[in-house]
């Protein structure tokens, strides 16, 4: 009995201990990001991006934008691509094997003939069936690549293979740009000649109005999760990736957005097509293949580049994808654990490696275990109540502040919800998202845990409502 | 309770104060900006109104023309009695007071310059000396703060003070690219065509983002640059030698063949050859297809690649031999370009792929077929 009541209460200070470090980790976060968003607002305030539509100079850009089973949204989606800002690109659409009708609409909306363009397979990926062109001068610049199913990283790989220049922008079909997001986030690469990789910032299009695969009025869900996931995209963008992005540790660019060199995409290998974190098993590739060729490189975020998606409204969904996000993250951890803690990887290897381990990964283990041994405690009534107590309001006071301090630096910066009443919505989210919806979350992400060592690989379906058009 | 866990109890406690402590100042942070932030655009907005009203007057008053052998000085002195009231006015105010209704003179007086010309923008500029805007822009232009040099250097351009030339000049040796960005914008304005000179002769490495600042510079300039760019070949740098062929090429200079046919054949940088390499293809003249026939079997990928590319786009039917037998040897993107570029050698260039088509290993026939398909849409959409 005294051996279990010293390991609770030893795991207890464990927990302490643990709390203190991710804390002091969060807060110094926190007042990093204020600094770089700072820097970047600054650096941004000289750059007139207009130049990027006017000059001959301009880098052509590739989007590829895999589609599976996108029938009812496939046709709007690419309008709204083909109407962007930006001086020469193409789109590349990969129909990867979809079984209803995304590459009908496509062929008979565009005009679209089987193209006789080579298909060179530099990335290994699942046979390509057709090239699609357009007859149209106007859609002269549209390629719909048809292939056989293989996932999202398949697709990838293949509109790697396709594209014709050497910047790719990786965007999921579903995802709406806005019409300078291209300018900005091509802007590092002319900057820095070292520049593999770039993410952009992405928002949730949730209660926002959308005409024309355009947002044209920022606002918030009616439902509560949307909201929530807001604040929990500004604390994961403007907050994590600021800091990552400021020292080159980042690790992550989300799938729904981000630009890459195509060459050194194909020279790392492109996308596996075994993992569920095909995205940011990339970035932590191309980090580690760099350091170990010896080549001076950056891998950058930029907070102002949006592209909106679609959060997941019901707890289900959202379930399934942080489900998968944790399974993607436990696994590039795994295949990629040569770095960690391994001074050859640099800041990789010290720093951000450490932190998505112990921070991000275990976290919620960590968290799950606490309220397992709470309930023992209670169960044997060795609990010490007003610690317990004392503990969750500390607990919660930092929640909220980091999400407070999140919606400030939004609110510094970039100012995209305007009204007073979003903003103290915002602001309440601090609060009420401590009750429910972060047991949930961590609940979902143990569940991670669990389907990955049961071998559990695949994405799980994700059903979209579709962005709504004409309401406020 | 203090007594069962005194160690983690004070641990718990000290963080519950400075969560607590944190929340509160970054809600308190987040209001005071907000509120500030209204008064201050609310404040502004009034005071640009009285400024550009009283600005629009002084600019568009009439003066009483001057006998003609009256001193230069004259003129000012005139200027002085128009600017005179808001000058008092400025000095009479507190220094907080002043800050920020010099801060709305700036930006009236900017907007102002934007759209002004003749006698009136050079009364302008006139009172931009006399109410101290220049000199301060120019001591900014020593701050430790790469935003305040870069900032200053885009207000010397925007308030159009060649006292700031040299400043301007100084700072494209700056370590921070954008104040070396703002410098180059603000001495073409300041200097026009002839800043190209001094943009040339000092910058170094250019980013790719500076040359597409660059390059709207000078396609307005046009024909006019050409000189400084032909110079700027010789330039010890790489990064300029290379923007300068591109320009040429841009502009479609035909009597830069010559200069770009001797960086061809003597530039020591490869890279700088191939972009000299593709330039003579964009500018389509044949005194170049001898020297790219050559270069067309340099070891170099990049100048080779380059080399067909431009024999391509000259497209002249003596280079089909080379380029037919060249096709079968080579493989992935140099195979593509050596197609492309028999496609584009006439009638007997398409001929030839026609041939391939038929027959021949299936990926040059697969090519073939590409560069046909290509060629027909090009011709469909003129």
């Amino acid at each position: 009995m005294a051996t279990v009541e010293f390991l609770l209460h030893s795991y207890f200070f464990f927990v302490i201990g643990y709390f203190v470090v991710v804390n002091l980790t969060y807060t110094f976060f926190l007042g990093m990001s204020f600094r770089e968003i700072l820097y970047y607002m600054r650096h941004n305030s000289f750059g007139n991006l207009r130049l990027l539509v006017q000059s001959e100079l301009t880098p052509p850009v590739s989007i590829l934008a895999p589609a599976y089973n996108e029938e009812p949204t496939v046709v709007e989606s690419v309008k709204s691509l083909l109407k962007l800002n930006y001086g020469k690109y193409e789109v590349v659409v990969i129909n990867d094997g979809s079984k209803d009708g995304t590459l009908e609409r496509l062929i008979t909306e565009f005009q679209m003939y089987p193209s006789r363009q080579v298909y060179h397979g530099l990335l290994q990926a699942k046979p390509v069936r057709g090239i699609y062109k357009s007859h149209k001068p106007a859609y002269r610049n549209l390629v719909v690549v048809d292939k056989e199913n293989g996932g999202k990283a398949d697709a990838l790989n293949v509109g790697m293979n396709v594209a014709q220049f050497e910047y790719v922008c990786a965007i999921d079909a579903d995802s709406l740009l806005e019409e300078d997001s291209l300018q900005k986030v091509v802007k590092p690469f002319l900057e820095d000649e070292t520049m593999v990789a770039v993410g952009g910032i992405v928002r949730i299009a949730n209660g926002c109005k959308v005409v024309n695969g355009r947002v044209v009025n920022v606002g918030l869900s009616d439902k509560l999760l949307p909201i929530i996931q807001v604040v929990e995209y500004f604390r994961a963008f403007l907050s994590g990736r600021m800091i990552w992005h400021g020292v080159n540790g980042l690790l992550i660019i989300s799938g729904a957005f981000g630009m890459f060199k195509r060459s050194a995409v194909i020279e790392v290998g492109g996308y596996r097509h075994d993992t569920v974190g095909e995205d940011m098993e990339l970035v932590v590739r191309l980090h580690r293949r760099m350091r170990e060729w010896k080549r001076p490189y950056r891998i950058a975020f930029v907070p102002d580049p949006v592209c909106w998606t679609e959060a997941p409204e019901t707890r289900q969904m959202l379930g399934r994808q942080r489900n998968r996000w944790h399974r993607g993250l436990l696994d590039t951890m795994l295949l990629h654990k040569k770095m960690f803690l391994n001074p050859k990887y640099g800041v990789i290897g010290l720093a951000a490696m450490p932190y998505f381990v112990i921070v991000e990964l275990f976290g919620p283990l960590i968290e799950f275990l606490g309220y397992l041994i709470l309930i023992v405690m209670i169960a044997m009534n060795i609990l010490n109540v007003e610690m317990m107590i004392l503990f969750f309001i500390v607990a919660l006071f930092y929640g909220v502040m980091y999400s407070v301090g999140a919606v400030l630096l939004e609110e510094v910066s970039f100012q995209r919800y305007p009204k007073p009443s979003d903003l103290a919505l915002l602001l309440s989210i601090g609060v009420i998202e401590n009750f429910g919806y972060r047991q949930m979350t961590m609940w979902w992400r143990v569940k991670g845990f669990w389907d990955y060592f049961r071998g559990k690989k695949s994405w799980g379906t994700m059903q979209r409502k579709g962005f709504a058009v004409g309401r406020a | 309770m203090g007594t069962a866990y005194p160690i983690e109890f004070l641990i718990i406690m000290g963080f519950a104060a400075v969560a607590t402590l944190m929340v509160l100042m970054i809600s308190l942070a987040l209001i005071i900006h907000k509120a500030i932030e209204f008064q201050k655009s609310w404040r502004q907005e009034r005071l640009y109104g009285i400024y550009s009203s009283a600005f629009a007057q002084i600019l568009l008053q009439e003066l009483p023309s001057l006998p003609p052998n009256a001193k230069t000085s004259a003129v000012f002195i005139q200027y002085d009695s128009l600017i005179s009231p808001i000058k008092q006015r400025l000095v009479a105010m507190t220094r907080g007071r002043r800050k920020v209704h010099k801060e709305v003179l700036r930006r009236v007086m900017i907007d102002f310059a934007q759209d002004l010309s003749g006698e009136p923008s050079e009364r302008l500029v006139y009172f931009f000396y006399v109410l101290g805007f220049v000199e301060e822009q120019l001591r900014l232009m020593k701050s430790r703060h790469w935003w305040i040099r870069a900032h200053a250097a885009r207000e010397i351009g925007l308030v159009r003070a060649r006292k700031g030339i040299a400043s301007l000049t100084a700072a494209l040796e700056d370590e921070h690219p954008d104040v070396r960005n703002q410098a180059i914008q603000s001495l073409i304005v300041l200097v026009g065509v002839d800043a190209l000179d001094i943009i040339f002769g000092v910058s170094r490495n250019l980013s790719q983002w500076t040359e597409i600042e660059l390059t709207v510079i000078i396609m307005n300039f046009r024909e006019e640059a050409v000189p400084y760019l032909i110079t700027a070949l010789d330039s010890y740098d790489d990064s300029i030698a290379s923007f300068a062929i591109e320009m040429l090429a841009e502009i479609g200079f035909i009597q830069a063949v010559d200069p770009l046919l001797r960086v061809l054949q003597t530039h020591p940088n490869t890279s700088v050859r191939a972009s000299a390499a593709e330039a003579l293809g964009r500018l389509g003249d044949g005194r170049a297809e001898q020297a790219l026939l050559t270069f067309a079997f340099n070891p170099h990928k990049g100048l080779r690649v380059r080399s067909i590319e431009a024999l391509g786009r000259i497209g002249t039917p003596a280079a089909l031999p080379l380029l037919q037998k060249r096709l079968a040897k080579s493989e992935g993107e140099e195979q593509t370009t050596i197609a492309r570029a028999i496609g584009k050698c006439g009638h007997e260039g398409r001929l030839f792929l026609e041939q391939c088509e038929q027959s021949g290993d299936s990926l040059v026939s697969a090519l073939a077929s590409q560069v046909l398909e290509e060629l027909g849409s090009e011709t469909v959409s003129g």
